[in-house]
């Protein structure tokens, strides 16, 4: 294995742990950081996959404004899932 | 019981995805059919023909202007509807002075500090979108963020007395019109939609005002989502 | 790619919060990004950008511009429906989806 293969690897296991610990978060506050952190990771397999514009945009949108339009949701509609 | 049923047509669904995705030819290999069919050609002429080296930009700004075009229409209508559903049944009073949230005075520092540096980027990656990574939606939505952010620190009433009506209703429709001019200029001069011009700077110059109208569009409609959540917050 | 997909779909099925539904359907757009930048990478390949010096093979551009757009209608679709999960508590006072069932009933006459 290339020390590509492993990056792309190690990305691939964060991402679905990620994804996992959202499915099971019952805070939704929580999850909403945790998709941060996967849009991060993300970004970073793009990056690496020779597309830095999509990595940009991944970014800005997934990590930022995203996040901020679901914690304003959340300010209105309570962050405990049931 | 439910979860459990999920879970199976999840595990079927899933079973049957990774079938077809282990048919599809290996990524990776340079000779694969994505990149013999239209990519060799847009990489070949795509410079020239688009007046942009960053081919990301090229495709999305001329080889598929009309597929952006519509994505902008998208963004436009996702704004129309949120402001529709925002307005809608509920008189807009003044708002209460409830709004100011305690921000921690590093935070606010660090903002204030940081916002002409987070302003110059944006810009930076607007106009250099057609040369290096990023583009004119990118750079909108850093701009956005930060007038979001701004919004958060000084509150969002005096936000919102920085952006007057007017001022919204243009710069929301800037990127809609910018794009419309450039579709029927090309028709009417040329013969078809988003035919652009032969020099290359008129080209280049065509290409960083898209950007421009894109930025300017995208960061307002994301300041126009944030203030509709905003003022669904204090009702 | 796909199992980030399989994850998505079981939270837009399984779970009532309409806001955990929202995240759900994210992952799920996220992985089918993911699977076509893959689809337009080269191994060993440079970013499509000519002019700094970065040799071919370059990856497909056109993948990347797809999944562009791609992002933005994503974020227009959950701006628009985190805004109508706003509208759904302010109406309902509930976002568990197996609450408003009960309680949309005696709304309906005085709407």
């Amino acid at each position: 294995m290339s020390p590509n293969d492993v990056f792309d690897l190690l990305i691939l296991v964060l991402l679905i742990t990620c994804a996992l610990a959202i499915a099971r978060m019952k805070d939704l506050a929580a999850a909403v950081i945790l998709f941060s952190v996967y849009s991060f990771a993300l970004c970073l397999l793009w990056v690496h996959r020779g597309a830095p514009d999509v990595a940009m945009t991944e970014a800005a949108v997934g990590a930022g404004i995203t996040a901020v339009l679901f914690f304003y949701t959340l300010a209105r509609t309570g962050r405990r899932e049931k | 019981m439910r979860n459990a049923l999920a879970l199976v047509v999840v595990i079927v669904l899933a079973g049957l995805m990774m079938a077809g995705v282990s048919q599809l030819p290996p990524p990776g290999s340079p000779d694969g059919a994505v990149h013999r069919h239209v990519a060799a050609h847009y990489i070949d002429g795509g410079k020239e023909a688009a007046g942009a080296p960053n081919l990301v930009t090229a495709v999305l700004l001329n080889y598929r202007a009309l597929d952006t075009y519509g994505e902008v229409v998208v963004i436009f209508a996702a704004l129309l509807a949120v402001l529709a559903v925002g307005l809608a049944g509920h008189s807009r009073g003044p708002q209460r002075g409830a709004d100011e949230l305690p921000v921690s005075p590093v935070v606010d520092l660090v903002i204030r500090l940081l916002a002409p540096f987070i302003a110059l980027f944006a810009l930076f990656m607007i106009l250099e979108g057609h040369v290096l990574p990023g583009g004119g939606f990118q750079g909108g939505v850093v701009l956005g963020a930060l007038m979001i952010l701004l919004g958060l620190v000084l509150g969002p009433r005096r936000l919102r007395r920085m952006l007057p009506t007017p001022a919204l209703f243009w710069t929301r429709s800037v990127a809609l019109l910018a794009f419309a001019l450039v579709a029927v200029a090309g028709l009417a001069l040329a013969g078809w939609l988003f035919a652009l011009p032969e020099q290359y700077w008129l080209r280049e110059l065509i290409i960083v005002g898209l950007e421009l109208a894109i930025g300017i569009g995208a960061a307002f409609a994301l300041v126009g989502f944030y203030l509709s959540l905003e003022a669904d917050r204090h009702r | 790619m796909v199992i980030l997909f399989a994850i998505g779909l079981y939270v837009v099925l399984t779970k009532q919060n309409l806001v955990k539904k929202i995240i759900g359907l994210n992952i799920m757009e996220t992985a089918v990004f993911g699977l076509i930048v893959t689809s337009g990478m080269v191994t060993g390949g440079s970013p499509p950008l000519l002019g700094q010096g970065l040799e071919p093979p370059y990856a497909s551009p056109i993948a990347h511009a797809l999944v562009l757009t791609g992002i933005v209608v994503a974020l227009s679709v959950t701006a628009l429906a985190l805004v109508l999960i706003i509208r759904v508590k302010a109406e309902c006072g509930s976002i568990e989806l197996d609450e408003l069932q009960v309680d949309l009933q005696p709304l309906e006459p005085d709407q």
